[in-house]
C-alpha cells in the first residue's frame, strides 16, 4: 500500500452495514482517524435513527480560517445537519433510516455513504479551498492591475514590486491540527504556500525524515518536474512564517520547540496545481502529507528490520556451520578443565 | 496527550482471525483472517536478500531502498518497492487467486512465527484499516498462554521501534476472556478465577486461571477446533454427493445450522421420524444467476458432537472435551478448584454452537458427581458438593477482544501500560512484566 486513502474505510463499512441491515440494531461505536479525529456513530433514541458526529482537534481553527460550517453545509446540503452538534463533537448529521430508504435511491444511498466517509477530508479541505479562492482573487487582481499599468506605460518593474508586497500581505491561515504540529497556508497572487511543522518523537525518525525530504527535492530535479517545490528547514521557521506572533521572537520560539526539534516542510503550489480540475486532488494529497510522511518512515523501518532479521539469520547459520562436530568418531576426545587437569574416564 | 480523540487500540491477532477495534466499543471494527499475501518475488523470507551475498553492505543498499520507497514514479521501478506490495485479511485471500501473490499465515498455534509478515500485517492494520497514527494511541495486544517472553520482547520492539506507539499493554487472552464474561448476568462477583475454554480455528485450549494468573502446568490442548468441524461437514457433503461441497459452503452450514444436542441416539431418531428436521442451504454464485441446493442432514448436530465424542472424526485424539476440562481442573492446586468449577467461561468462534454450554455443563456435572459419590463411598463422609457452572454470554465470539476493550477503556489503563519513554530508557525487557489489571 503506497498511498493512504482519503476516505475512512471503517466509517464506510460501518455505515453500509447499518443501512443495509434488514433488522436495525441499537448501535454505539467510535472510530478514529488520523490527526486526533474521532467519529461517533450511534443510535441514541431509537434503532432507526442514526446520529453521526465528528470531532476534530483543529475545528476552532477551521471555523476561524475556513468558514467550515457553511462549507460543510454546502456539501452535505441534502442531509439533515444538526444545528447544535452532539456534545463533545463538532459536527453532526442525523439520519432517519426509514425516511432515508424511502427518499433515496440505492445509488444515492451509496453516494451518502461515500460522502460521509470523506467527511474528515472535507473538513480539512475548507481552509485550503479558502486559500485557493483567495489566490484566484489575488491573481485576477494582479493581472488586471498589470494590464492597466502597462497601458499607462509606467515603469513596470518597480510597481510590480510594490504590488508583490501588497499581495504577499495576505493573511496566513494557521491550522493547529495536532498537538505541537500545525499547517500554515499562505495564498499569494502567483502561488499558494503550504508549510507543515512536524516533530520527530524518535531520533531514528529524524534521520529517516531527512533522507526522505532530500529525496523529495532530488526526485523533482530528476523526473517529476511538475511536482510542487519542496523545501525543508530544520528548527528555523521559514521566512514566510516570521511574521506570525509565535515566531516573532525567533530565539525563544526555537528554544521552546527544542524539545522535539520542529522541522518545517514547505510546499509551493503553483498555478498548475490549482486549476479547477486538479484542485480537489491537490487538496486531498497535501492534507495527508504529514501522515504519509510518517507512515513511510515507519514502513522503511519495518523494511530495515526485516533486512536485519535475515542478516542475523544468515550469521547464525554461519555460526552453526562453524561448530566443531564431536559426533563422528570422536568419542575419545580428551576433555580438560581450565587448569589443564584431565577428566578421568572410568569404565 | 489524553484527548478524547485517541481511544486505545485493541488488537487481537488469533491464529485464524484478527479482530481490530477501539476500546470502549462493544464489537471490533474489523474481523478478518490473519493472512497476508505477499508478492512472490519478494517473499520476506531470508532467501530473497540472501541470494545476493556480495552486496555493498546493509547500510548502503538499505538507504537506497528507502529512497526508492518514496516516489511512485519510474525511480521506484528500479528497486525495492516490493515491501509495500502486499495485502492482508480478506483482500489477501482475493489477491492470492491471482498469479503474483502467495498467501501465508504469520501466526501458528497462537504464536507469531513470521515476524516480517507480522510487522507488515500490523503496519497495514494500523494505517489502512484503523487509520490511526500509532504515536497518538495506546495499544492493547493479546498473547496466548505460555507465550515465551522473547516473543513479547519482539512484539514490543516492533510496536515501539517501528511504530513509536505511545504505550503498550500485552494481555493474556484467557484473562481477557474471563473479563468479558462479566457482562453475563450469571456472574455475580467479578473475579479473575475460572476455567477458560477457548476454541478457535486451529486448537482448543482449556486454561485454568487463578486470580488473574494462568496456571501453566494445568493447561490442556485439544487438537479439535473450528477447522476440523468444517472439514467434517465437507466430508459428509462429499460422501452424499451434494451439488456444492466447497469449504465455504461447509463453513456457512456450520455457522448457521449446527447445534449441540443432548443425546445423539435420540436425535437420530427424531430426524428419522420427522423430515422437517432436515434443512436446505442455497448456494448462489457471485452474480446470483445460478442456484445450487444443498441438503443438510445429520451433520447439523453430528459435527459439533466431535467435541464430545471425538472418535466420530478423529482416530488419534479420543478424550471428550468435558473430561479434558475436568482433568485440567484436577491438575490445578486444590484450593482453587472450587472456583475453577464454578466459573467455566467460553470464548472463541467455535463455542458458538447452540446449547454448547448447556451440554458441557451437564457432562462436567456428571463427571464431578460420580467422583464425589465414589469418594463418599470410600470415606463414608458427606461432601459439601461442588458447584459446576458454564457461562455463555453474548460476546462469546469475540470474547478476547471484548475483554480487551473493557479493560482498555478504564481510566487506569494507561497507568498499566509501558510507554515509549519507558522503553527507550530500559529496553525491550520491560515488557516481560505487566502488572495485572485490578479491575474495578
Ligand atoms: N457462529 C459460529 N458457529 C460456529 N463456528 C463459528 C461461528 N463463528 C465463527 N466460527 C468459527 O470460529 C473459528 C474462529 O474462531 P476465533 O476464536 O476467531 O479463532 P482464533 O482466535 O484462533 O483466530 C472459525 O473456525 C470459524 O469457523
Amino acid at each position: 500500500m503506497l498511498q493512504l486513502q482519503s476516505f475512512n474505510l471503517s466509517v464506510e463499512k460501518t455505515l453500509s452495514e447499518l443501512i443495509n441491515n434488514e433488522s436495525p440494531k441499537s448501535f454505539d461505536r467510535i472510530i478514529s482517524d488520523f490527526d486526533n479525529t474521532l467519529f461517533h456513530i450511534s443510535t441514541p433514541e431509537s434503532k432507526t435513527q442514526i446520529l453521526l458526529s465528528i470531532y476534530l482537534k483543529c475545528f476552532d481553527d477551521l471555523v476561524r480560517y475556513g468558514d467550515i460550517n457553511s462549507y460543510l453545509a454546502n456539501i452535505y446540503s441534502n442531509y439533515n445537519i444538526l444545528d447544535t452538534p452532539e456534545p463533545g463533537y463538532n459536527f453532526s448529521i442525523y439520519l432517519d433510516l426509514v425516511q432515508f430508504k424511502q427518499n433515496f435511491s440505492i445509488d444515492q444511498q451509496y453516494e451518502f455513504i461515500s460522502k460521509i466517509s470523506f467527511l474528515k477530508r472535507n473538513c480539512l479541505a475548507a481552509p485550503f479551498e479558502k486559500a485557493i479562492n483567495k489566490y484566484n482573487e489575488l491573481s485576477l487582481d494582479f493581472t488586471k492591475r498589470q494590464a492597466s499599468l502597462q497601458e499607462k506605460h509606467s515603469i513596470f518593474k518597480d510597481i510590480t514590486q510594490s504590488q508583490r508586497d501588497d499581495a504577499d500581505s495576505a493573511e496566513i491561515l494557521v491550522i493547529n491540527y495536532r498537538n505541537d504540529e500545525s499547517i500554515y497556508i499562505k495564498p499569494s497572487f502567483d502561488r499558494v504556500t503550504v508549510i507543515f511543522s512536524t516533530i520527530f518523537k524518535d531520533e531514528t525518525d529524524k534521520i529517516f525524515g531527512k533522507v526522505f525530504l532530500q529525496e523529495f527535492v532530488d526526485a523533482r530535479r530528476r523526473s517529476v518536474q511538475n511536482s510542487p517545490q519542496v523545501l525543508y528547514s530544520h528548527i528555523e521557521p521559514p521566512l514566510e512564517l516570521r511574521s506570525l506572533p509565535e515566531f516573532l521572537d525567533l530565539k525563544s520560539s526555537i528554544s521552546s520547540s527544542n524539545k522535539y526539534e520542529k522541522g518545517f516542510v514547505t510546499f509551493v503550489l503553483f498555478p498548475r496545481h490549482l486549476t479547477s480540475q486538479k484542485r480537489d486532488n491537490t487538496i486531498s494529497q497535501i492534507q495527508l502529507f504529514r501522515t504519509y510522511f510518517h507512515y513511510h518512515i515507519k514502513c522503511s523501518k519495518a523494511f530495515m528490520h526485516s533486512r536485519m532479521r535475515s542478516r542475523v539469520l544468515e550469521y547464525l547459520k554461519l555460526l552453526n556451520r562453524a561448530k566443531p562436530d564431536f559426533e563422528e568418531g570422536s568419542k575419545k576426545v580428551e576433555r580438560k578443565t581450565a587448569s589443564g587437569r584431565r577428566f578421568e574416564i572410568r569404565n | 496527550m489524553a484527548s478524547i480523540a485517541t481511544p486505545a487500540v485493541v488488537m487481537d491477532n488469533g491464529t485464524g482471525l484478527t479482530k481490530l477495534g477501539f476500546a470502549g466499543n462493544d464489537a471490533p471494527s474489523f474481523v478478518f483472517p490473519t493472512a497476508i499475501a505477499t508478492n512472490s518475488n519478494f517473499s520476506g523470507k531470508p532467501s530473497a536478500p540472501l541470494n545476493r551475498p556480495r552486496r555493498s553492505g546493509p547500510s548502503g543498499s538499505g538507504a537506497s531502498a528507502i529512497n526508492s520507497n518514496l516516489s511512485n514514479n519510474n525511480v521506484a521501478l528500479k528497486r525495492g518497492m516490493e515491501d509495500l506490495d502486499f495485502y492482508i485479511g480478506d483482500e489477501a485471500l482475493e489477491a492470492c487467486n491471482g498469479p503474483n501473490y502467495s498467501l501465508s499465515y504469520p501466526i501458528k498455534h497462537g504464536q507469531i512465527e513470521n515476524w516480517d509478515h507480522m510487522e507488515r500485517f500490523w503496519e497495514n492494520s494500523i494505517f489502512k484499516y484503523l487509520r490511526c497514527e500509532p504515536e497518538d494511541h495506546y495499544f492493547l495486544l493479546t498473547e496466548p498462554p505460555l507465550n515465551p517472553p522473547e516473543n513479547r520482547e519482539n512484539t514490543a520492539e516492533i510496536m515501539f521501534e517501528s511504530f513509536n506507539c505511545a504505550g503498550l499493554y500485552i494481555a493474556v487472552q484467557a484473562v481477557l476472556a474471563l473479563a468479558a464474561s462479566w457482562t453475563s448476568s450469571k456472574v455475580q462477583n467479578r473475579v479473575l478465577t475460572g476455567t477458560v475454554i477457548d476454541s478457535g480455528d486451529g486448537v482448543t485450549h482449556v486454561i485454568p486461571v487463578a486470580e488473574g494468573y494462568v496456571i501453566g502446568s494445568a493447561i490442556k490442548n485439544i487438537p479439535i477446533a473450528g477447522r476440523d468441524i468444517t472439514l467434517f461437514i465437507q466430508q459428509m457433503l462429499r460422501e452424499r454427493g451434494e451439488a456444492d461441497s466447497s469449504l465455504r459452503t461447509a463453513e456457512q452450514i456450520k455457522q448457521n445450522y449446527c447445534y449441540v444436542c443432548p443425546d445423539i441416539v435420540k436425535e437420530f431418531r427424531k430426524f428419522d421420524n420427522d423430515s422437517q428436521k432436515f434443512s436446505q442451504y442455497i448456494v448462489e454464485n457471485q452474480n446470483k444467476t445460478q442456484k445450487k441446493i444443498v441438503d443438510i442432514g445429520y451433520e447439523k448436530f453430528l459435527a459439533p458432537e466431535i467435541f464430545f465424542n471425538p472418535e466420530i472424526a478423529s482416530s488419534d485424539f479420543l478424550i471428550p472435551l468435558p473430561t479434558v476440562v475436568d482433568q485440567a481442573i484436577q491438575s490445578s492446586p486444590i484450593d482453587v478448584r472450587k472456583g475453577l468449577y464454578k466459573n467455566i467461561v467460553l470464548s472463541g468462534g467455535s463455542t458458538m454452537f447452540k446449547d454448547f454450554g448447556r451440554r458441557l455443563q451437564r457432562d462436567i456435572r456428571d463427571i464431578v458427581k460420580q467422583r464425589i459419590e465414589a469418594s463418599e463411598r470410600l470415606s463414608n463422609a458427606k461432601s459439601t458438593g461442588v458447584e459446576v457452572q458454564v457461562i455463555s454470554h453474548r460476546r462469546q465470539r469475540n470474547a478476547v477482544w471484548f475483554g480487551g476493550s473493557l479493560m482498555a477503556q478504564t481510566s487506569e489503563f494507561k497507568a498499566y501500560c509501558h510507554t515509549k519513554q519507558d522503553y527507550d530508557e530500559f529496553g525491550p525487557n520491560i515488557v516481560r512484566n505487566f502488572s495485572l489489571f485490578s479491575v474495578p
